[in-house]
């Protein structure tokens, strides 16, 4: 039996990295465009796991948890959702997750979503064993509130008997592990030993969660799978943008992992202190394929002049306008900017200008942290305005 | 930049002038209105500014009317290290030459000369202090705007530095600062206004940033009233199921207390009922009691009757001997009555005439004193006739016996006077003799001695023996006729009136007097009688009328009146006391009438309330009969009893049924299912209430889900985190650019105020000159006088006299000159200035002038002037006279040029003017 297990499509996701939508006003700024790129991406990565599944001949579509962002989102989302559900053959599977519980205001009973949604799909937001097809069972642990006090899971597998003989069960549920996540202050960590013994026993053949945004397989038993977001969502995610097509019997699962994600979020953290430092971030940024799918976010530590600052903003600058967007993390960051007597000299400044540029550089000195920024900045603003004279 | 030469060629009014002016010092222009001093100024910026191209309205209105050229300029100027010929022509056959004569030769034309002369001008000159440091014509000289000149900023910094011995460090390019500060500013403007608001940009960062919060809050507020509203659903889902389970187990323990409460309702029931029957037997009872009851009363109040009827009887017996007994009263009091009558008529009639008999007495008594009257009367009418008649008879009255009185008076007062006057004769007789006097025998005693008064003659003779004549003198004889005169007129009086003497008139007037008396007696008396009744005739008939009523017994004697009356009184008191005593008894009379009468009436009543009573008594017995026929006595008093018992036993069952009730206490029961009742009904509506609650509030979160809020809320957190990223790379933007120009400004200002101090000193050595060696002024950091102190007055510029901010003015500029650097200089250009200032500044401004030009290097200066003797205190100035340029054809109208004016050669002096010949002009 072969089925596919996703989880975790966050439809209406928004990144904040990608800036705003276009603000009333033509500000200076990043503007929304990369977001609706982004938006349809995960609408993309949708359809594309869907033809996926259509073409391996899957006996369905798993998805454990988090279809939605949140129960709130527009009615648009969930147009455009319905509209990517509609294009698959196979039957889906929704399991309501932490983002989209099977609360009062749960988006897959709204009636906006009713109404559209394909008759292929089947919204599992009640617990128990639901009977896909015969010989093929889910066991769902729907969240039905967004703070569970309970191990949903756990909960289920409590009260199964075993399977019958001849069909295959597979575990639907959302949430951490226990050993991905030790917070015992938790009430709904998924314990994984019960969830061992259930595939011990046999009271089901496959555990499919879903909740972790990265590809992850259970050390212990592989049968014990986050398949992750089906495209990228954050920045320290690991392996995210793929999908798993399992091969099921009674005793073991094979299991692919398909990428169908296209774009990348990365983090980079570099030392910036000399030219050649610039010009290996330089480079780095150039490097990267997919530019225009590439949110890049730099950690930056380091001491620069007021030339090497200004390059630097030139060159942040110039790539920000090729990639989705290109972030330098406040407060992952340590950049000084130290103006040096080559700067001073640079501008060549005489008479009252080069008494308030000297007294500037006495303020701005040092690479110590009490350093004045403000005068730092005057410093390149002098800079910028001496160099726009010539 | 200095000037050597101007010509103008075709330029306004000017046909063709070359000036030459002097290097160094003071140029003076000078000449009419009209002759173009100003357009040699005007002419000098339009070559330096305006390409050959151009067609302002400047280089159109420098076009002579009437002519077909251009307005054509040259002029030879030094600057920095450049000297060169600079040549444009306008409008007609535009062109441009400039050819350079050092450092290195170059020749250019068009407009690379244009943009050459430019560049030289830009480089080595400050044209903005080349305008600044210009007086024009018609605009009062007021103070320069020198604060941002660089030149003199530059020349002021040396100045400063070699102030204060800093070793000024070369400066390879000094234009480097050039704007730096206004740079500065402008950045700052993109973010703050002046007043320090933001503008721009960071205006736009912080709208967008608080637009974008509000934003944010509003869907963050909106998204967490869903989630309440997730919350408030399923708490509500959970009480719905919890009042549901109430419901349906309190509905059990309802049905069960229902049920006990029907049975002991059907128990109180019977209670009831058997009370019922109780009260109705007690009814019962208590009727047949009182049926009892009232046949006692009749039979008591049968004999009542009876007893009534005994006592009527008997009291009409015994009322008969009180009725006649009244009557018998009545009748003796009617007899009595009679008797009393008839005793008071007779004492009245009694008394009547002894009240007559008085009457007549005193009628008697009062005619007998008429008659005295009457009598008396008569009298008093006889006696005064008679004193009449006397009256009449007597003619002499009162005031003649006066007349008379008088005339003897005088007539002793007359005799007295003569005698007093007369001698004496005094005889005295030693024996008794007897003597004539005068014919009358005087008889002397022995040693009498008799006085004689001597009055006329006297005659004393002692008969026989001596006849003596005594005869009075003169005067004796005047007062003799006196008294014969008097005597006289007494004599004459009398017999008028008929009188004998005086004694005689005496003697008739008093017997007039007493008859006088007499009548006034009588007619006293006359009218005392009469008193009462006017005159004698009423008296009369009052006495006859009297007379009349006593008719016959007239004289009936005396009778006593007194007794008379006393008799009269006791008859009428006695008739009074008759008729009192008939009064009283025709009192008692009609009393004893009134008890008959009341007697009459208490009979009749009696009789009737017997009779009453007598009635009744025979009606009730009637009843009693009746009763008695319809019931016995007996049967009443057994139904009493058997009653009695039966009500007894009713109550008594009831009260056992009752009692048997209270056992099962129904009162906690019927408690117990009315709030029972009460918890079904409250559940019921509780129930109604949660699902109405459950209703909204899934209407709410079906609305909510449409909205889209998490989108919202994801843009709006987007947003925020852009705007506050936008709103702090703004304002941080913002931060330095305040900083910058803080600091910058700060240092500016601090250099200024470094510049101020030369300057001033160099202003301050010109102007002491004209205002002497006490005057003192401020300037401020933009190089502005702001005060000036004369004499230890201290007054504002603007407070000053038109002429001394004249003065002032130009002071500084020639300051200016004086101070910037010879390669730096530019020179100083007045047109018509001075207007306000006196002759003797006038002098003393030309000390100025020449003080200021006379450093080596100096600037020029150049004045214009149509008044040239406002600048003859210049020592060191070059005057330059001009005189109207005009084409040939123009001379046979006007005057003669000046002799100065050469015809063919252009001099090359300074100070001298040139007006060339129309020469024909190269093509």
């Amino acid at each position: 039996m072969r089925f596919v297990h996703t989880a975790d499509w966050q439809l209406g996701m928004r990144r904040r990295v990608l800036g705003a939508r276009p603000p009333k006003e033509a500000a200076a700024g990043v503007t929304g465009e990369a977001q609706a790129r982004y938006a349809q991406a995960r609408l993309d990565a949708v359809a594309a796991l869907g033809r996926l599944a259509d073409q391996r001949d899957a006996a369905f579509v798993l998805v454990c948890g988090d279809v939605f962002e949140s129960n709130l989102v527009g009615p648009d989302v969930v147009a455009r959702a319905c509209e990517a559900l509609a294009s698959f053959r196979t039957p889906v599977l929704l399991l309501p997750g932490n983002h989209d519980p099977a609360d009062a205001a749960c988006v897959l009973r709204r009636p906006d979503f009713a109404r559209r949604r394909p008759a292929h799909v089947t919204v599992l937001d009640s617990p128990g064993v639901h009977e896909v097809a015969p010989g093929i069972e889910v066991v769902a642990a729907p969240w039905r509130s967004k703070h569970p006090l309970t191990d949903l899971v756990g909960e289920q597998l409590a009260d199964l008997g075993p399977a019958p003989p001849g069909t295959l069960r597979v575990l639907a549920g959302h949430g951490e592990l226990d050993v991905l996540d030790p917070d015992d202050d938790e009430p709904a960590r998924i314990r994984r030993d019960g969830v061992l013994a259930a595939l011990g026993d046999g009271r089901i053949h496959y555990a499919a969660l879903g909740d972790r945004h990265s590809t992850w397989v259970d050390a212990a038993d592989d049968r014990i799978r986050h398949p992750g977001t089906p495209e990228v969502t954050d920045f320290d995610e690991v392996d995210p943008g793929n999908v798993l097509v399992v091969d099921l019997d009674e005793h073991a699962a094979a299991v692919a992992t398909e990428r169908v994600g296209c774009w990348s979020f990365v983090r980079h953290d570099t030392r910036l202190d000399t030219d050649d430092d610039l010009e290996r971030l330089d480079a780095w940024l150039a490097a990267r394929p997919d530019k225009e799918r590439a949110a890049v976010r730099l950690a930056l530590v380091g001491t620069l002049s007021l030339r090497q600052r200004s390059h630097l903003d030139d060159l942040l600058a110039a790539h920000g306008h090729a990639f989705a967007a290109v972030e330098v993390l406040p407060q992952h960051s340590d950049l000084a900017t130290v103006p040096d007597d080559a700067d001073l000299a640079d501008l060549d400044l005489h008479g009252f200008a080069a008494d308030a540029a000297t007294e500037l550089f006495a303020a701005a000195g040092g690479s110590d942290g009490g350093a004045d920024t403000e005068a730092r900045d005057a410093l390149r603003l002098l800079h910028r305005l001496v160099g726009s004279d010539r | 930049m200095r000037l050597h030469r101007i010509r103008l060629r075709d330029f306004r009014g000017v046909h063709d002038r070359e000036v030459t002016l002097a290097e160094r010092g003071v140029t003076v222009l000078q000449g009419d209105n009209e002759v173009g001093k100003t357009s040699t100024v005007a002419a000098l910026d339009l070559l330096f500014d305006a390409a050959d191209s151009s067609r302002r309205a400047e280089i159109r209105a420098a076009q002579p009317s009437g002519v077909d050229a251009g307005p054509e300029v040259e002029a030879e100027v030094s600057t920095g290290p450049y000297r060169f010929v600079y040549r444009k022509r306008w409008l007609r056959r535009p062109r441009t030459e400039l050819t350079v004569l050092a450092p290195s030769s170059e020749q250019l034309t068009g407009a690379e000369a244009h943009a050459r002369v430019s560049a030289i001008l830009d480089e080595t000159m400050d044209r903005v202090l080349w305008r600044g440091l210009r007086v024009e014509q018609h605009t009062a000289v007021g103070q320069a705007d020198l604060g941002g000149q660089d030149a003199l900023t530059r020349a002021l910094d040396r100045a400063a530095s070699g102030a204060v011995g800093a070793a000024s460090s070369p400066r390879p390019d000094p234009s480097v600062d050039d704007g730096l500060v206004e740079r500065a500013v402008e950045e700052l403007r993109r973010y703050r206004t002046p007043g320090g608001r933001a503008t721009g940009e960071l205006r736009l960062a912080e709208v967008r940033r608080s637009a974008a919060e509000a934003e944010h809050e509003r869907c963050r507020t909106a998204l967490e009233a869903v989630e309440r509203d997730v919350a408030v659903r399923d708490r509500l889902d959970a009480d719905v199921a919890t009042v549901r389970a109430r419901r349906r187990a309190h509905a059990a323990e309802v049905a069960e207390l229902e049920d006990r409460w029907s049975g002991l309702q059907s128990r109180l029931r019977e209670v009831e009922t058997a009370r019922s029957r109780a009260v109705l037997a007690r009814e019962r009872a208590d009727s047949a009691r009182e049926r009892r009851a009232s046949r006692d009363a009749l039979v008591a109040a049968l004999g009542a009757d009876a007893d009534v009827v005994t006592r009527a009887a008997e009291a009409l017996a015994a009322h008969e001997g009180e009725h006649a007994a009244a009557r018998d009263e009545r009748d003796a009091r009617r007899a009595a009555d009679t008797a009393a009558r008839n005793e008071a008529g007779a004492a009245r009639r009694r008394a009547d005439d002894a009240a007559r008999a008085v009457s007549a007495a005193r009628d008697r008594a009062e005619l007998a004193d008429l008659a005295d009257r009457l009598q008396r009367a008569e009298v008093a009418r006889t006696g005064l006739a008679a004193a009449g008649r006397v009256l009449a008879a007597t003619a002499l009255d009162a005031d003649d016996l006066a007349g008379l009185e008088d005339l003897a008076r005088d007539l002793v007062r007359a005799e007295a006077a003569r005698d007093a006057a007369a001698a004496r004769l005094e005889l005295t007789a030693p024996a008794g003799l007897t003597v004539l006097v005068d014919g009358t025998e005087v008889t002397l005693g022995a040693g009498e001695t008799r006085t004689l008064p001597v009055a006329g003659s006297r005659a004393l003779s002692v008969p026989g023996v001596l006849d003596v004549r005594v005869r009075p003198g003169l005067d004796e004889a005047g007062r003799d006729d006196a008294v014969r005169e008097r005597q006289q007129a007494l004599a004459e009086r009398c017999e008028e009136l008929g009188v004998a003497g005086v004694e005689d008139a005496r003697v008739a007037r008093r017997e007039a007097d007493d008859a006088e008396r007499r009548a006034e007696e009588h007619r006293a008396a006359l009218a005392r009688e009469l008193a009462g009744h006017g005159d004698a005739t009423a008296l009369r008939a009052a006495h006859d009328a009297i007379r009349d009523r006593l008719g016959e017994d007239i004289p009936e004697g005396d009778a006593d009146v007194p007794a008379l009356r006393t008799a009269a009184d006791a008859a009428r008191d006695a008739a009074d006391q008759a008729a009192r005593a008939a009064d009283e008894a025709a009192a008692a009379c009609r009393a004893a009438e009134d008890a008959v009468r009341d007697a009459d009436t208490r009979a009749a009543v009696l009789a009737e309330r017997a009779a009453d009573a007598r009635h009744a008594h025979a009606r009730r017995a009637e009843e009693l009969r009746a009763a008695r026929a319809a019931e016995a006595d007996a049967d009443l008093a057994d139904a009493e009893g058997e009653r009695l018992a039966r009500a007894r036993d009713a109550e008594r069952e009831h009260e056992a049924l009752a009692a048997a009730l209270a056992d099962d206490d129904p009162d906690t029961v019927e408690a117990r299912v009315v709030n029972a009742r009460a918890v079904d009904e409250r559940l019921g509506g509780e129930a109604v209430r949660l699902e109405r609650e459950h209703a909204e509030t899934t209407g709410r979160l079906q609305a909510a889900g449409l909205e889209g809020w998490h989108d919202q809320e994801a843009a709006a957190a987007a947003e925020l985190e852009v705007a506050v990223r936008e709103h702090d790379a703004v304002a941080r933007r913002s931060a330095a650019a305040q900083r910058l120009h803080d600091t910058l400004a700060r240092h500016r200002e601090r250099v200024r105020r470094s510049y101020v101090a030369p300057f001033r000193a160099q202003v301050e050595r010109l102007a002491r000159i004209v205002f002497g060696s006490s005057l003192s002024l401020e300037i401020d950091e933009d190089l502005r006088i702001t005060h000036r102190t004369l004499d230890g007055t201290t007054v504002a510029f603007g407070a000053l006299s038109s002429g001394a901010q004249e003065q002032l003015g130009l002071c500084a500029r020639l300051a200016c000159a004086a101070l910037v650097d010879p390669a730096d200089g530019v020179p100083v250009v007045i047109d018509d200035a001075l207007g306000h200032t006196d002759p003797e500044r006038l002098a003393r401004l030309g000390a100025v002038f020449t003080a200021a030009t006379a450093a080596d290097g100096a600037a020029q200066v150049i004045v214009l002037t149509c008044t040239p003797e406002r600048y003859h205190g210049i020592g060191a100035a070059t005057v330059v006279p001009l005189a109207p340029s005009r084409r040939p054809g123009e001379h046979a109208r006007e005057r003669e040029a000046p002799a100065a004016v050469v015809e063919d050669t252009p001099a090359r002096t300074p100070g001298t003017v040139v007006d060339l010949p129309r020469a024909p002009r190269a093509g």
